[in-house]
């Protein structure tokens, strides 16, 4: 054959030529460096003008997209120049930032999205997101006037990384009817000692297990923080594990012996939000459930639903914050920003977040808006809403091992679905955690802060 | 790259033999140009798409895989072999291979026994054969999420029409949810009704393409049904048996919807193949590099 013919040699050249063309392609991707993506220094927003047009990615906690199409209209009728695109971004917190994640490095990233307790985090130590007290101290926003639970949710290392949106707390809820036919006085239990006094005649009525626990990702890490900070312990202090803990293992042999030897509590047959399907249709008689569910029980029960704080254990009360805030892009513009900055001054201003809180079961997320006539008029309506109000002052930001280390909210509900479901001892459920936890941590957080 | 390069080969040889004897250079290299051109413009599309959608997000892959980077992050750091290494040394890699080989021989093992099963049913002369086809192969075309979503209620201890025809016959229900052996089983079972459609209309293609006279002399032989379809038929369907076996395996494998909708990889961790390990390490744990070093090793194991 005719070297210059279309030949086997010269086929195998062309091969080689393509691979090696897909081979420098793939080498695109992160640039090789031992810090981490750096997070963009105040900068100087007087003389920046807003962008016209932003978008906001969202999953509209609480089935809330007609009230945040409610707040973009609002706000677009105060500021006609700028144009807000509210994108469905995902159906909860995990898959809008999965989104945000794999859209790093491209042009289709959002100028504001969701940063929920588990995941702001990341977006900080990645440098995807811009610390907000210059832009917050630019537009005069009213930081003093936000809950500081909530607000400060969102600090690390001397700054604010998200304002607070839908924020939420875990609220015992109880069936009224089961109560009064058991003979207990209308009320949640105060303390897990009197819960357990009380189980005998709830079990009674209800023919099994009176309290129903959820055992799912991103819920069973949750309520847990109850049991345990109830007991003194913790899941961690800072970065340092508290998994071998007397009191955090302690928390986890109650909860076993609750379901396994006592059998006051009982895991939900259903899929991760069968605890609240039970508990709602009257299967169990109590159950731990966010805020964010109240609207979803109280329009499915068909019975009168009562709310109280989650029990106390003998080192005092226990409730975690959760929920979601907004953050602000750092690969956009600062006119994009400062737009961005304006529509969530907007967003979390009294009169809508009293709004959103209405209509969601989302806590309040400013002091001011709690004393609102929508929120009065919400507590007379629905008296059960004010529990979690009341209860923010026993209220305190999570561990950070959960919400800080990727994976890490994975890891101890594995171990905790271990303690629930297979009867397994806290201390080796809990070590398993910690090992896992502690590989995490040194791979993907340690050297970026 | 047999299709890639038998096209042109053939016109190349036919060029060749008739342009020798005249041996004028210019001549011959026109029509080594065209020959380059043509096929360039025939297998130039293909190649590209093959470039671009499997050889580089391959090599990419592999490229991430010996780096530590955190999905969203500008920057990552070369860790060598490093993420295949605690790959390996992960106390959990056993379980998980062997949640994976589990699912595998349960969906493509049983998929091709009810699925040949069905064809030879529909293959037969029944009333409404139309619309029993249509019913079997029906899931096939739904989406993933959608059917896992509907089976959620089916399965439900407490609510669903299982649990009820269960509780009817005197049974109570197994715990799908919360045993991790039950939820794996009930992935196994939902995946099997989403996808038998499929390969009972492959099978069907290849019964119907028996010829009848091998049959009918079968039949004059003495030979049983039984006889005649293990002597005769089964061996007729090797090709399309070799056929399904390696696409419901690769199906099989890059399964991810169903266990997303239905069990999101729990409980505890019951359901995470390796596929969905590697979803839950690149996207919900942010590990991009270590999950990376999934495929890769997944393909080392099946090879």
């Amino acid at each position: 054959m005719a070297p210059s013919e279309l030949s086997r040699r010269g086929l195998l050249r062309l091969s080689a030529l393509l691979g090696g063309s897909a081979a420098l392609a793939a080498c695109g991707g992160p640039s090789i460096s031992e810090s981490g993506g750096a997070a963009q220094s105040d900068i100087d927003w007087s003389g920046v003008q807003p962008a016209s047009q932003i978008t906001w990615w969202s999953n509209h906690p609480g089935t809330s997209i007609e009230m945040e199409k409610e707040y973009i209209r609002r706000f677009q009728e105060q500021n006609p120049g700028i144009t807000v695109n509210l994108v469905t971004a995902g159906k909860n917190y995990d898959e809008v930032a999965q989104r945000f994640q794999a859209a790093a490095g491209t042009d289709n990233t959002p100028d504001l999205v969701g940063a929920s307790d588990v995941w702001w985090f990341r977006y900080m130590i990645n440098g995807q997101i811009i610390p907000l007290d210059g832009l917050a101290q630019h537009l005069q926003i009213d930081i003093a006037d936000y809950n500081p639970i909530f607000y400060e949710d969102y600090a690390f290392d001397g700054r604010h990384w998200a304002l607070p949106y839908a924020r939420s707390t875990p609220l015992f809820y109880y069936n009224r009817g089961v109560w009064q036919q058991a003979g207990l006085p209308d009320r949640a239990p105060e303390t897990w000692d009197e819960f357990e006094r009380w189980a005998p005649a709830l079990a009674q009525v209800v023919g099994g297990s009176p309290l129903g626990l959820g055992t799912g990702t991103s819920w069973a890490a949750w309520w847990f923080c109850n049991f345990m900070w109830g007991r003194g312990g913790a899941y961690s202090q800072e970065w340092t594990l508290t998994l071998d803990g007397q009191e955090t293992l302690d928390a986890g042999e109650y909860v076993r012996a609750l379901v396994h030897d006592k059998q006051f509590a009982a895991p939900s047959q259903g899929g991760d939000d069968g605890y609240v399907a039970d508990f709602s249709a009257g299967v169990t008689a109590c159950t731990m459930a966010s805020t964010g569910s109240l609207r979803g029980i109280l329009e499915q029960a068909q019975f009168e639903v009562g709310t109280g704080f989650l029990p106390k254990g003998p080192a005092g009360p226990g409730c975690p914050t959760g929920g979601t805030g907004v953050a602000i892009a750092s690969s956009k513009t600062p006119e994009q920003q400062l737009a961005a900055g304006m529509f969530l001054k907007f967003l979390t201003e009294p009169e809508q977040t009293a709004h959103f809180s209405a209509g969601t079961g989302y806590m309040p997320v400013r002091t001011s808006a709690v004393d609102s006539p929508d929120m009065q008029a919400v507590f007379a309506e629905t008296p059960q809403a004010r529990t979690a109000v009341d209860q923010l002052a026993t209220t305190r930001v999570q561990d950070w091992v959960r919400t800080f280390v990727p994976s890490g909210d994975q890891y101890l509900t594995t171990a905790i679905q271990k303690i629930v479901l297979q009867n397994e001892g806290a201390a080796s459920a809990f070590a398993a955690a910690a090992t896992e936890i502690t590989t995490s941590y040194e791979q993907n957080v340690a050297r970026y802060i | 790259m047999a299709t890639a390069t038998s096209p042109p080969d053939t016109p190349v040889r036919r060029a060749g033999s008739h342009r020798a004897p005249r041996s004028r250079p210019r001549a011959r290299r026109r029509g080594a140009l065209r020959n380059w051109l043509l096929f360039a413009v025939l297998a130039g599309p293909n190649i590209a798409l093959l470039v671009v959608f499997t050889y580089r997000p391959l090599l990419q892959s592999f490229y991430l895989s010996t780096l530590q980077w955190n999905l969203g992050s500008p920057t990552a750091i070369p860790v060598g072999l490093a993420n295949y290494a605690d790959f390996f040394a992960d106390p959990g890699t056993p379980r998980m291979l062997a949640i994976t080989v589990v699912f595998t021989l349960a969906t493509v093992g049983g998929g091709m026994v009810l699925g040949l099963a069905l064809a030879v049913v529909l293959n037969r002369k029944l009333r409404f054969r139309g619309a029993a086809r249509t019913i079997v192969v029906a899931p096939y075309v739904l989406s993933g999420v959608a059917v896992g979503l509907l089976w959620l209620f089916v399965f439900d201890p407490n609510f669903g029409v299982l649990s009820a025809v269960l509780r009817v016959v005197g049974f109570g229900s197994p715990d799908w949810y919360t045993d991790p052996g039950w939820a794996l089983a009930m992935v196994i079972i939902v995946y099997l009704w989403k996808n038998v459609g499929y390969v009972a209309l492959i099978y069907l293609a290849g019964l119907q393409a028996v010829p009848r006279d091998l049959l009918e002399a079968a039949s004059l032989d003495g030979a049983t049904p039984f006889r005649t379809f293990v002597s005769v038929v089964l061996p007729l369907l090797g090709p399309t048996t070799f056929f399904l076996s390696i696409t419901t395996l690769l199906t099989s494998l890059q399964s991810f919807d169903i266990i997303r909708a239905m069990t999101d990889g729990g409980p505890l961790e019951g359901t995470t193949t390796m596929m969905y390990s590697i979803y839950l390490e690149g996207f919900a744990g942010g590990r991009a590099g270590y999950s990376s070093r999934s495929p890769r090793s997944c393909s080392w194991c099946s090879s």
